[in-house]
């Protein structure tokens, strides 16, 4: 075909070229494959030097293609697309062939590795050839933009984008949002109270005019693709008229069933049928909870109705749904706590007096169901000895590999404050102490000033079953005390248990109806664990706070903020440009089955009804390559995936199969 | 004092190494020193090295200093380390059965265990019995039971019978149980009779690998005598060495205890169950039925079949249950446990069922039954409680 190709092999410092012999790869595509111009291979291809080299061979010596054999195409195609772009190269003349995550970071024997990253570099070199200049694609972007979550995470972001000045849906699940920081007690390191914090920004949320807030809502659908996506959310019918309501709780004083409240008081306290879930929500409309009002039960009540100054119940209002148009999206879900349940050893459930952090927050709490006094489950005994447990539920590979990040300095936390309300004694039974944040450490030492026991060791188990004298009545902590190096039986009242951050357990179905994925344990997975936080694989779809992976109230307001600041700069924009990859359909050899119709995930192809022939819209194509693949007649094609692309990449691949180029048993080594 | 210093490092190195085999035993390099197997385990007050500060002496190669304690025949094999172990690591079927093992090599045993042992290699029993008298707990008695040889040369079922329910007398009256629930079942069932050998899982978990080899040997050479459908047995250790740890020797066979074969048959024997049991019944479970083999649910249902029965659970129960100190070689090492601990777990159990309300101390390991009955005696305020193998309850409800 006369095209001239330039071959560049990175040696990513010693990242490929320990295990890839880099320059016998360049020499050998030089001398062997067709087409190949010039072949070189270089420390760091993507270093200002290294692109230089390129486009000065395409200056001189007339290159047509580029070939660039390093990283995955995820780190750097932009790069070298760019440098083709500039000497005056078609950016998608170019392809990039990953020889570190596909061969020398996977594969130990270096002559398998050598074979392997010849045979991907031929594929790359044969498929090049046949690929076609595209231009870009340009669309706007919709400057509205979709919070999902309303925590601290949600508010801030949501905050961030409104004052700039753009629109905000904010979407909560709950009645009012405040998420887990609205239930908890004092915020480490500095022990102001989570609520005098965290209620001035729910306020200006609430009321902010930049932001609509959807509480008691749920995103349903979600379709469209950066800068246009079309949102649909379900407003749960209230039973509230939000308009007539003024807030003023006659409602909920009035209705006379009362219901153990699981999700704000953590199952401590209780709420009723009609309910805000705390003083300070926002907003201050109340909900009622149909399951269990006493009126959907027995159709007879309606107290609250009876009572309301305003005549804002209503019985008969429907679940509402509302279509909205956003051009990016934060999602700032949060987590659900470890159910200590699942560890037997620890009682929970069973014995009374084994608490959650989350249940602690709200015995702790001034505004929690006993007004903020410590005591036992009889609601009136002070406890003289407790125990707080770390790594409930986390660093555990039954559980949760990894570390719940906060649950050290919230357990400092909790020792602070019991022996201040209190003055009992305390216990933290721990595995690390891990206080890495800003003045973080400086906690922990007032925290061992103020003579708090320090046990090293995972507890083993918690029992009411005495052994010994003196353990009659109470709880027995039983834990192998790893620095002095004996075992130890601890009696106290009450056992704080440090359950772990877990991941929603909708968070797979959540994920799936943004298009973006979860790690193997739950967590939405982010771009770029250093270098892209929030961002996540699926363009205009950002993710904040906790839903990310655990971490404490300032990291999760950065990357509120950060979530918002990625945003702010897309709006800015006001355009994104898309990748030409897109499939088209040839409409000479369509058919008219309409079968790639209702494949298209995004809604992209259409039937022309005069011409009897479907046709793609390129706005919403995402080049996935369902259609191309699903045409009986072959008449779509996906640009730069054409099947002369991917066949000519697979002889390629091929190449030196059978040629006795390389022992076949050796080949069979290299792993999957 | 002197500066402790590495007097032993090849040792350490291979000890160590001989540990990480896989799939599992490579975890013992990822664990994090949390000690909580430490914590857990009923002697680790005793102990001078439990699981925890045995890899930490690994890991300072100091392993040496391991071997000169006997605190490791504290150990007796009930999986509680290898329950709570947050790495995964096999603590109770690598790390103490291989400590076992070196302190067996260096000849450092307990006497009591090297005749149990000895026993073990020269009759195929641990009780040191004649093995030709392995079927005699069968004679004189109303329910059949076949041996395979004699009257059958294939059945649906292999009745496993194991050492103690052979010859032990408090636990011939629980063979001769199931033997009556077989019959009144109509299975169709055999025995080994003097072709039976001992399982060889307590003499493994207790360092003898090789014992545990050569028995194994002996009862694959029996099994494959005969035509059967599945092996059952009323012994959780053997189940456990028979689902679990013959395959790797090449010996395979499907095996249920007999809890699961009953279990599933609760249908058929619920009508047969007339008479009431009364009293509060708690269960122990065996740790080589719950923890080593995940079965918690069988043995409950049985019981609550029951009429009459109310179940009643212990402090410790399910995967939280406490061993009855037999296990891993626990059965041959009672005067030197209780040398050390002046105490056994048996009767902290049997007081916590007193706690639990119970009245009946249901079980389902031939181990338990002489075990609890002994803590009965001992424990002042225990005195009334019966101690009963799940099957023994389900022959009184059967009688008329």
């Amino acid at each position: 075909m006369g095209e001239k190709i330039g071959v560049y092999v990175c040696h990513c410092g010693s990242n490929i070229a320990g295990v890839v012999d880099v320059a016998g790869v360049a020499k050998w595509a030089e001398e062997n494959l067709p087409n190949v111009r010039v072949a070189r291979d270089y420390k760091f291809m993507c270093s200002s030097l290294g692109q230089e080299m390129i486009e000065k061979d395409i200056k001189d010596l007339g290159l047509t293609r580029v070939v660039v054999a390093a990283c995955s195409p995820h780190l750097h195609e932009a790069t070298f697309r760019n440098a083709c772009k500039r000497a005056g190269l078609n950016p998608y003349l170019f392809e990039m062939v990953s020889i570190r995550e596909q061969v020398s970071w996977v594969t130990k024997d270096k002559a398998i590795a050598t074979e392997k990253a010849k045979a991907l570099i031929a594929g790359g070199v044969k498929r090049v050839v046949y690929h076609q200049p595209l231009e870009p694609l340009f669309v706007d972007i919709n400057p509205n933009v979709l919070v999902v979550g309303g925590g601290i995470a949600g508010i801030q972001a949501a905050l961030e984008i409104a004052d700039q000045g753009s629109h905000v849906y904010l979407v909560e699940r709950e009645p009012s949002i405040g998420g887990h920081m609205a239930q908890f007690d004092k915020t480490f390191p500095t022990l102001d109270c989570a609520a005098c914090i965290l209620t001035p920004k729910m306020f200006t949320a609430g009321n902010h005019p930049n932001i609509t807030l959807l509480t008691w809502s749920e995103v349903e659908k979600v379709d469209g693709f950066i800068g246009n996506f079309t949102v649909q959310i379900r407003q749960k019918a209230r039973k509230v008229t939000a308009e007539k309501c003024t807030g003023c709780g006659v409602c909920e004083e009035k209705c006379p069933k009362k219901v153990i409240d699981t999700v704000f008081e953590a199952g401590m306290g209780t709420r009723k049928a009609i309910y805000t879930p705390f003083p300070q929500a926002v907003p201050k409309y109340p909900v009622i909870d149909v399951e269990n009002c006493i009126y959907y039960q027995r159709g007879t009540c309606k107290a609250c109705e009876k009572f309301c100054p305003t005549g804002a119940i209503d019985f008969d209002q429907k679940d509402e749904m509302m279509t909205v148009q956003v051009g990016n999206v934060i999602l700032a879900t949060g987590y659900e706590l470890f159910d200590a349940r699942r560890i037997p050893q620890y009682g929970y459930g069973r014995l009374a007096n084994v608490v959650t952090n989350l249940e602690f927050e709200r015995l702790s709490n001034t505004a929690g169901p006993t007004n903020g006094k410590i005591v036992l489950r009889d609601g009136v005994t002070a406890p003289q000895t407790v125990g707080i447990i770390h790594c409930v539920g986390s660093r555990d590979i039954k559980y949760n590999v990894d570390c719940s990040a906060i649950c050290c300095m919230q357990s400092l936390k909790f020792a602070h404050l019991v022996k201040e309300k209190t003055g009992a004694k305390v216990y933290n039974f721990y595995i690390d102490i891990r206080t890495p944040g800003k003045t973080y450490d400086e906690f922990y030492r007032r925290i061992l000033d103020e003579g708090v026991h320090f046990v090293r060791g995972k507890v083993a188990e918690v029992t009411d079953a005495p052994r010994f004298p003196g353990e009659e009545g109470k709880l027995i902590i039983q834990v192998e005390d790893t620095l002095a190096g004996r075992q130890l039986r601890v009696p106290v009242d009450m056992v704080v248990l440090s359950a772990a951050m877990q991941p929603r357990v909708d968070s797979k179905q959540v994920g799936q109806k943004f298009g973006i994925s979860c790690s193997a344990n739950g967590w939405f997975i982010e771009r770029h664990p250093k270098l892209d936080p929030v961002a996540t694989m699926t363009e205009g779809i950002f993710i904040a706070g906790v839903c990310q992976g655990p971490k404490d109230i300032p990291a999760t307001v950065s990357q509120g903020a950060a979530a918002a600041a990625r945003v702010l700069g897309l709006i800015g924009r006001k355009q994104v440009t898309l990748e030409p990859v897109r499939a088209s359909i040839n409409a000479d050899q369509c058919s008219g089955c309409r079968i790639c119709n209702n494949l298209c995930p995004f809604n992209a192809i259409t039937f022309i009804e005069d011409r009897a022939v479907s046709d793609i819209n390129p706005a919403l194509c995402q080049g996935c390559g369902t259609c191309v693949s699903a045409c009986p007649a072959g008449a779509i094609t996906g640009s730069h995936f054409t099947n002369q692309q991917i066949m000519a990449q697979i002889e390629g691949v091929l190449l030196n199969f059978g040629n006795g180029h390389e022992p076949a048993e050796k080949l069979e080594q290299v792993p999957a | 004092m002197t500066i402790p210093t590495i007097t032993n490092p090849s040792f350490n190195e291979t000890f160590y190494a001989s540990l990480q085999t896989p799939p599992t035993g490579e975890r013992v390099r990822t664990c994090l020193q949390c000690g909580m197997c430490s914590g857990v385990c009923p002697f680790g007050y005793v102990m001078d090295f439990p699981p925890g500060r045995m890899i930490a002496a690994l890991r300072s190669e100091i392993f040496d200093r391991v071997m000169k304690s006997d605190t490791v025949w504290m150990c007796v094999a009930c999986y509680a380390c290898t329950e709570v172990c947050p790495s995964g690591i096999p603590l109770t079927e690598k790390l103490m059965a291989r400590a076992k093992e070196e302190l067996i090599l260096s000849g450092a045993v307990p006497a009591e265990l090297q005749l149990a042992l000895e026993n073990s290699q020269r009759y195929g029993n641990v009780l040191g019995q004649s093995p030709r008298k392995r079927a005699d707990w069968t004679k004189g008695i109303q329910a059949t039971v076949p041996v395979f040889g004699k009257e059958k040369k294939s059945a649906e079922v292999l009745w496993y019978v194991g050492d103690y329910a052979s010859y032990h007398p408090r636990v011939q009256t629980t063979s001769r149980a199931f033997a009556q629930v077989l019959n009144a079942l109509g299975v169709d069932f055999a025995i080994l009779g003097s072709d039976e050998s001992g399982d060889g899982d307590s003499q493994r978990l207790a360092g003898e690998r090789g014992l545990f080899e050569v028995l194994a040997a002996k009862n694959a050479q029996a099994f494959r005598k005969y035509k059967f459908g599945e092996i059952i047995t009323t012994d959780p250790h053997a189940f456990n060495a028979i689902k679990n740890v013959y395959p790797t020797l090449g010996i395979s066979f499907p095996v249920r205890h007999y809890t699961q074969f009953l279990a599933e048959r609760l249908e058929q024997l619920k009508p047969l169950l007339k008479q009431p049991v009364n009293g509060k019944i708690t269960f122990h479970d065996p740790c080589y039925l719950g923890r080593a083999n995940n079965i918690y649910d069988e043995p409950r249902a049985l019981l609550q079949a029951i009429p009459g029965a109310e179940l009643v659970e212990m402090s410790h129960s399910g995967k939280t249950s406490l061993c009855c100190g037999g296990g891993g070689g626990g059965m041959w090492l009672e005067g030197f446990q209780w040398e050390k601990a002046h105490t056994r777990t048996s009767e902290w159990r049997v007081r916590e069922a007193i706690a639990s309300g119970a009245t009946t101390l249901a079980v389902a390991c031939p181990y338990e039954p002489p075990r609890f009955e002994d803590a009965v005696k001992t424990v002042r305020e225990a005195s009334g409680m019966e101690v009963r193998d799940v099957i023994e309850l389900l022959v009184e409800s059967m009688e008329q």
